[in-house]
């Protein structure tokens, strides 16, 4: 392999694999992407992987288990540059959303109380909650476009400068009839940009799949929904399935007033 | 210890594990992991919406995301009684052809082929296979587009609703899809040609059951209403538990299933076994020149299977278009007013049956469960593999142990995901047995059977061990003579291990002691038929995982009721070990 | 300037005729009750019964993100392949306020290519409109033009009023002289007239945008900017629909397996958190209700200040468009201390609850 190039390791924590699958899924592009980089690890495409050093690494998934923790820290070490790649690492996905008494009782429902022997599971949580990660990269999974450019700006030694906007954006972009105003409960202003605004475009609200966007602003959306008509609870599981646990201080409030 | 293992199978969709476990000429264990965590996936959803569900549930899985997002939507729309429009249901059928397509290309061309024609992966293949790699990127990536196309996006599209879709695709995109389709079809022809072509590795002769969906109307398909088995058997979807039988293994956080306490087998091979004879045009001919009876024992015929089912897709896609195109414009969406119900929604998705069950209370999902292709095969996945594994131990050949069940478990296309990456061959240390014994103990206090017959000298070692156990006032041995045929046995209630003990002809030094999971003896062809009889009725497969049989390799099996030294001496050393761990 | 006549059963012949070597934008419905610009094919689909497009025209000069050149090291391509030929039939008198406005933008200080080429290949059919209860042109006197367009239907019963703006537009009309009548007679005229009165009084929006530059001085540290900002989504709609904002985003796009980049440019919103962060993770603008006072300080006075009319054209875009009623309307009355009933207003109350 040309020494030149960078060393790239692409890893799957718990997730759907969709992240990494949307890899392959840039079929006209696989060879390029492979060409211009040194990929070293990349188990769903290749079984001749190395793991040494590496320049930068994509973490898909979230944290579930205790071999899981050790494998990132791992990972970590042997990277200058790890990003966390997909829904999943970034916010711990949809399997975040329990709280941790939550997700034991729900864990016990389904595996009861059988000791694990391969590995000990933990409540799912993001990369970050472990390691320091240096670049985000969400989506559930990863949009093709967004994941294409990412990579051929970190190849160039320039990751993209962080720019969060919410969906609204590319959604006016593409012109389409607002649903939010419609009274419809659409996330898109609590959702980071990235997926082209699909869900609107097929006059869908937006679910929240590419997780929170920064600098949104939830209570104001809460009360919005709440003064149309929708029932709290309702908004705030909404507002949780795509959210991992990253809005955790916004559904703080929430405890304090019930209390 | 030796331990040949695959500790991160690779070119499979998520990360999981194969291992084996060698107590020397006996191979003791085979474990099917699944190092992915739990995700909880089936109780995410209680409390949420129908609608928010079936967002949701689909991620369980990226590369059968439509299998899901089309399973999940049978099944709500069972539960709260919505007839889709005609359009809505073929284009949903499209979208489905897009999955197997995008699924199959993948899965032959770039995670199997390496394996066959000896490539790390395919890239490394593009050098010699330029042509091959390029037009089944080109396939792949054509299924995808016509996900897209329909669904929204690649992976986890959203168009795909209860009642319909958010927007129908436009009339220019599906001519175009149907034109593409009609475009690859001498590809797919070398498709097939090259796959039932392959001279795939034999596979120790361990027939199976095979389940996949029942279409309906003799018609071959990827839905159904009914499941169906290679014994001819159905069963409505309402029923589905009759097949499955869902239970959690301690080396896995993906659940395994069996039927009739027995494992079986789903997925292209299972589809093409039941379903292969109504294969129709191209696909049919197809299957008329490859299709053997060796497909149905050997899964690297699933291979086989799948590009048959790449040529039924791409027959199947210019029809649909010039269906749908046929109809006349519809709402896209069907409202529905049922707040309650429970449905069931079955699909095959490329791995296999796949099955959820939705139940709505007052408007929201109060029960879940999912059933995916590779926690069905799980069981069979490990039984191919142990079968292979022992026959190549047998052989000598134990350094291709690996490599084999690698490839037996890719063969399965497993998406870990949805189950939960790969192999490893371990040798088991010496007296093993003494730890393991300490291990099963630690699952609870073991009762005993000891079996054998006492006439035939160390034949017998089984019962004077149960004897002598039960004189040492340990609680719960028992004589097989004790049991009588029809008796409903206390164990298979309890959570408790059962240990038989029994004179088992490893072929080893006399007075070696093994200790086995009791489904392993019973996979392996030559231990099997003495044990058998005793235990065939008494216990359940599941269960079975939780017996062992505490074998003695016999010295003589003369007529007479002396034990040989040897014997005797392993009985001492198993009695001071059970003391010894009592006593802890 | 020249007045000519044309009969409606004529329209469609007439825009056959023009639209031959050019890329032809007119209203289309979107959904029930919105429309957009659209390239069109079959005239039929045209819907001129509307008031105002989700997106502004100015998408038809700059799209929201397209490419300006590929760079490499030694190579500089500048791609104009936004630029063809248009035509933009059934536009509004605030949307060529607007584009008038645009104009001066994109001219004022340094000229932007890719504006400018666009502008000059593109011809300019104004339609006449009637205002509904969101439209605010006659507040900002952009309800009528004088300017900035190459022909303006007004619609009359079953004839045009065309004026013909420029040479451009007479150049057009003579493409087909005969399907025009240049003698306007007294009831047309009559017509025409009533037709501008009914119109008049039609406006039931009435903003004192002069006093606003003084407004805006005298508030700056009002309370009111906070209730904004507590409600305001960041979501960046009310720049994208407004016809007069203009600020973009340059990035780079390198493409994979060659050495160079694309360099493209999307519109960007001042709502947004990062808009006034610079180099070094400073952002003198972190607060949304600061972000608020850059886009109406734009609205409601520098550009008055400067020009002596707002960069508002009163089209309605933000009051329609804004989830929590944000918008020109709302700002300015409550500036001149009107109470509005509006949701920033009720989400204030609701949180310090
Ligand atoms: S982020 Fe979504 S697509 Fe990616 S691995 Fe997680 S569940 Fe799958
Ligand atoms: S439809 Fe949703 S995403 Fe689009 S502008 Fe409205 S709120 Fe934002
Ligand atoms: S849910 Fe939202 S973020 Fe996800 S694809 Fe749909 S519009 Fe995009
Ligand atoms: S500020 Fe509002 S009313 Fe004024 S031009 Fe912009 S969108 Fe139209
Ligand atoms: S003012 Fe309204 S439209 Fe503008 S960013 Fe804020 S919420 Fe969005």
């Amino acid at each position: 392999m040309n020494k030149d190039k960078l060393k790239i390791g692409i890893y799957e924590l718990t997730g759907c694999a969709g992240c990494a699958l949307l890899i392959t899924d840039c079929e006209m592009e696989l060879i390029d992407i492979f060409n211009a980089a040194d990929i070293q690890s990349f188990l769903m495409v290749k079984s001749d992987n190395i793991e040494g050093e590496l320049d930068i690494a994509l973490v898909e998934g979230s944290v579930t288990t205790e071999n899981e923790i050790e494998e990132l820290k791992d990972i970590r070490e042997r990277a200058k540059v790890v990003v966390a790649f997909g829904l999943c690492a970034s916010v711990g996905g949809i399997q975040a959303r329990f709280g941790n008494k939550e997700w034991k009782e729900n864990y016990q429902k389904i595996y009861g109380d059988m000791e694990m022997t391969h590995t000990k599971p933990v409540q799912s949580k993001p990369i970050d909650a472990y390691i320091d990660v240096d670049l985000y990269l969400p989506g559930c999974p990863v949009g093709k476009e967004q994941f294409l450019h990412f990579f051929t700006r970190v190849l160039k030694g320039a990751p993209p400068e962080k720019y969060p906007r919410p969906v609204c954006v590319t959604c006016k972009y593409n012109e389409n009839d607002c649903l939010l105003n419609k009274g419809i409960p659409c996330l898109g202003p609590l959702t980071a940009d990235g997926c082209g605004s699909i869900c609107p475009n097929h006059n869908l609200p937006c679910t929240g799949c590419w997780g929170p966007a920064e600098g949104a602003n939830p209570t104001s959306e809460y009360f919005l929904l709440k003064e149309k008509g929708f029932d709290i609870e309702a908004i705030k599981k909404r507002m949780s399935n795509y959210s991992g646990t990253k809005l955790a201080e916004f559904f703080e409030q929430f405890k304090k007033e019930s209390k | 210890m030796k331990k040949i293992s695959v500790d991160h199978l690779a070119r499979v969709e998520g990360n999981g594990g194969i291992s084996a476990t060698i107590d020397g000429k006996i191979v003791s264990d085979v474990k099917f992991s699944i190092y992915e965590g739990p995700r909880l996936i089936e109780k995410l959803t209680i409390g949420r919406t129908p609608e928010e569900d079936v967002s949701m549930s689909p991620r369980i899985c990226a590369i059968c995301s439509v299998s899901h997002k089309n399973a999940v939507l049978r099944a709500m729309e069972n539960a709260l009684d919505v007839k889709v429009s005609p359009k809505s249901y073929l284009l949903r059928e499209l979208m489905h052809m897009g999955e197997f397509i995008e699924s199959h290309s993948l899965h032959t061309f770039y995670l199997a082929l390496p394996d066959f024609l000896g490539f790390p992966n395919a890239i490394a293949m593009a050098s010699k296979y330029e042509f091959e790699v390029k037009i089944a990127l080109e396939m792949k990536h054509f299924g995808n587009h016509i996900m897209k196309t329909i669904n929204g996006r690649y992976i986890h599209g959203e168009n795909a609703v209860i009642g319909g879709f958010g927007k129908y695709p436009a009339r220019e995109e599906l001519l175009q899809i149907k034109t593409r389709a009609i475009h690859f079809m001498p590809f797919v022809f070398k498709t097939v040609n090259l796959f039932c072509g392959i001279d795939y590795p034999d596979c120790p002769d361990a027939p199976t059951l095979y389940a996949c969906c029942e279409p309906g109307d003799n018609k071959f398909g990827f839905w159904g209403d009914e499941i169906l088995l290679s014994t001819g058997k159905t069963f409505h979807r309402d029923d589905y538990k009759k097949l499955t039988n869902e239970f959690v293994v301690s080396h896995s956080f993906a659940k395994h299933s069996l039927y009739q306490d027995k494992p079986y087998s789903v997925g292209a091979l299972a589809r093409i076994v039941n379903l292969g004879e109504r294969l129709e045009g191209e696909a049919g001919k197809m299957y008329k020149k490859y299709y053997s009876s060796k497909w149905k024992s050997n899964p690297f015929f699933h291979n086989a299977a799948r590009s048959l089912e790449i040529l039924y897709s791409f027959e199947r896609i210019p029809e649909l278009v010039d269906e749908i195109l046929k109809l006349k414009e519809d709402k896209s969406i069907v409202d529905y007013s049922a707040e309650n119900g429970k449905g069931t929604g079955l699909v095959e998705a490329p791995r296999g049956l796949l099955i959820h069950h939705h139940e709505i209370t007052d408007k929201l999902v109060s029960q879940v469960d999912i059933i995916t292709p590779t926690a069905q095969n799980a069981e069979d996945i490990e039984r191919y593999c142990h079968v292979a594994a022992q026959k190549l131990l047998d052989e000598g050949k134990e350094d291709q142990i690996r490599d084999r069940m690698d490839i037996i478990v890719r063969a399965f296309d497993p998406c870990i995901s949805c189950s939960a990456h790969m192999a490893e061959v371990r040798n088991a240390p010496k007296n093993n047995w003494k730890m393991q014994l300490e291990e099963v103990t630690q699952k609870g206090d073991p009762a005993f059977i000891g079996v054998g017959n006492p006439t035939l000298s160390d034949d017998g070692a089984g019962i004077k061990l149960a004897r002598e156990l039960k004189n040492a006032g340990i609680q719960d041995v028992l004589l097989e003579s004790e049991i009588e045929q029809d008796e409903d046995l206390w164990i298979n209630d309890s959570d408790r291990p059962l240990i038989f003990l029994d004179a088992v002809d490893f072929n080893e030094d006399p007075g070696k002691v093994t200790l086995l999971p009791l489904h392993l003896i019973l996979n392996n062809t030559s231990l099997s038929h003495r044990l058998l009889p005793t235990v065939s009725g008494l216990i359940n497969y599941s269960k079975m995982k939780n017996t062992y049989v505490l074998g003695i390799q016999p010295d003589s099996l003369q007529k007479g009721n002396q034990l040989s030294a040897p014997v005797e001496k392993a009985l001492n050393e198993i009695r001071e070990q059970l003391t010894n761990i009592r006593e802890q | 300037m020249k007045i000519v006549k044309l009969k409606k059963t004529n329209l469609f012949l007439f825009l056959e005729i023009i639209s031959k070597e050019a890329d032809f934008w007119a209203p289309v419905k979107k959904s029930p009750d919105k429309h957009i610009f659209e390239v069109i094919e079959d005239f039929s689909k045209i819907n001129l019964d509307y008031t105002r497009t989700i997106l502004p025209p100015k998408k038809i000069m700059l799209p929201s993100d397209f490419n300006m050149f590929q760079a490499s090291n030694t190579k500089y391509t500048p791609d104009f392949s936004h630029v063809s030929k248009k035509i933009i039939f059934g536009i509004h008198p605030c949307d060529i306020h607007a584009l008038v406005i645009m104009d001066k933008f994109y001219s004022h200080e340094y000229n932007d290519p890719y504006y400018q080429k666009a502008r000059d290949n593109t011809l300019i059919l104004g339609h006449s409109c009637w205002p509904d209860e969101y439209c605010m042109c006659k507040s900002t006197h952009t309800h009528v033009v004088k300017e900035g367009y190459d022909l303006f239907f007004t619609d009359l019963e079953d004839t045009y009023v065309v004026w013909i703006g420029s040479s451009r537009g007479d150049d057009l009309i003579r493409l087909k002289p005969e399907l025009f009548d240049e003698d306007l007679t007294d009831k047309d005229i009559q017509n025409f007239s009533q037709r501008r009165e009914e119109r008049d009084k039609a406006f039931t929006n009435d903003i004192n945008f002069e006093a606003m530059p003084d407004l805006m001085e005298l508030k700056y540290q009002n309370l009111l900017w906070d209730k904004l900002g507590e409600a305001c989504l960041a979501c960046g709609s009310c720049t994208n629909v407004c016809p007069t904002c203009n600020c973009y985003n340059v990035e780079d796009k390198p493409i994979l397996g060659k050495n160079c980049s694309n360099i493209s440019r999307c519109w960007d919103s001042c709502t947004l958190e990062n808009y006034s962060g610079v180099a070094g993770g400073e952002n003198f603008r972190e607060k949304r209700s600061d972000r608020l006072k850059l886009f109406y300080t734009h609205k409601l006075q520098s550009y008055i200040s400067k020009y002596g009319k707002p960069a508002c054209v009163g089209c309605g875009r933000c009051v329609v468009t804004c989830p929590v009623d944000i918008n020109v309307y709302t700002v300015s009355k409550s500036l001149d201390n009107e109470e509005v009933d509006t949701f920033w207003n009720r989400l204030s109350k609701e949180v310090t609850k």
